[in-house]
């Protein structure tokens, strides 16, 4: 796999992650949860 | 002359190389970025877990905690020497921590500094229903202030200091409830004492509460 095929790849992974925190932190967050 | 020299193939190949040198690196820190991020997702609701271990071991800080609620047995003992600031102690989940008070409106500010005493709810002086709401776990505040509020078990022993005043309630129930149930917060005939939480640690989507009656009123 080429450098910059890696790169998409580990940036779309990077992205999910962070949408993943950010959805979990919001749940975690809730009004009386 | 500067166009020829762009396309140079000796100097487009040694650019190539620039670049996918430079990718490599960048490559680099986004897995680091990923094993970082990846990484807090699965250990911050299990670090509290092991500062609790931690706190417990030899049992000695719960066992002081126990102590500072059983000083309501002792009439001479319950009205406090200096003055104390509202606060409860849960001794089986190691928690000694201040009440605090504040309207709806300021609801999200106050739950990030702690517990908070529902407003329209009761106070313990007054009887009926006093509500205490907190976190249990956040990924920006992973150990809530009711992050062990599990461990909490019927028959367990709680120590509410309001207005100077200790009070000693013993859990009488524990469970599980949904949001919408809203009864829990309702006023009560008899004096209790009503604790919740969100539940379970990663994706919370019901209440955990803990209700205890009062047992000693000074």
């Amino acid at each position: 796999m080429n450098e910059k095929t890696k790169f998409w790849i580990l940036l779309a992974i990077l992205a999910l992650s962070v949408a993943l925190l950010i959805y979990l932190n919001h749940g975690t967050n809730q009004l009386f949860l | 002359m500067q166009a020829i020299a762009v396309w140079d193939p000796l100097l487009l190949s040694r650019l190539y190389l620039t670049v996918s040198m430079n990718l490599k690196r960048v490559n680099r820190l986004l897995l680091g970025l990923i094993i970082l991020v990846d990484g807090y997702i699965i250990m911050a609701p299990l670090v509290p877990a092991i500062t609790f271990w931690w706190d417990g071991r030899g049992g000695t800080k719960q066992r002081q905690l126990t102590a500072a609620v059983h000083r309501a047995a002792a009439p001479s003992s319950v009205v406090a020497a200096a003055p104390q600031p509202n606060h409860v102690i849960i001794p089986s989940m190691l928690l000694d921590k201040p009440i605090l008070e504040g309207l709806e409106r300021d609801t999200y500010k106050i739950l990030n500094q702690g517990i908070w005493r529902w407003p329209t709810g009761s106070t313990p002086d007054k009887g009926s229903n006093t509500v205490l709401i907190g976190h249990r776990f956040t990924y920006t505040q992973p150990k809530g202030v009711f992050y062990y509020l599990n461990k909490v078990k019927m028959g367990d022993e709680i120590g509410v200091w309001w207005s100077n005043k200790l009070y000693t309630y013993t859990v009488s129930d524990v469970r599980e409830v949904p949001p919408t149930e809203t009864s829990i917060e309702d006023a009560t005939p008899d004096s209790r004492l009503t604790i919740f939480t969100c539940t379970p640690l990663w994706l919370p989507k019901d209440r955990l509460v803990v209700t205890a009656k009062l047992e000693a009123n000074p």
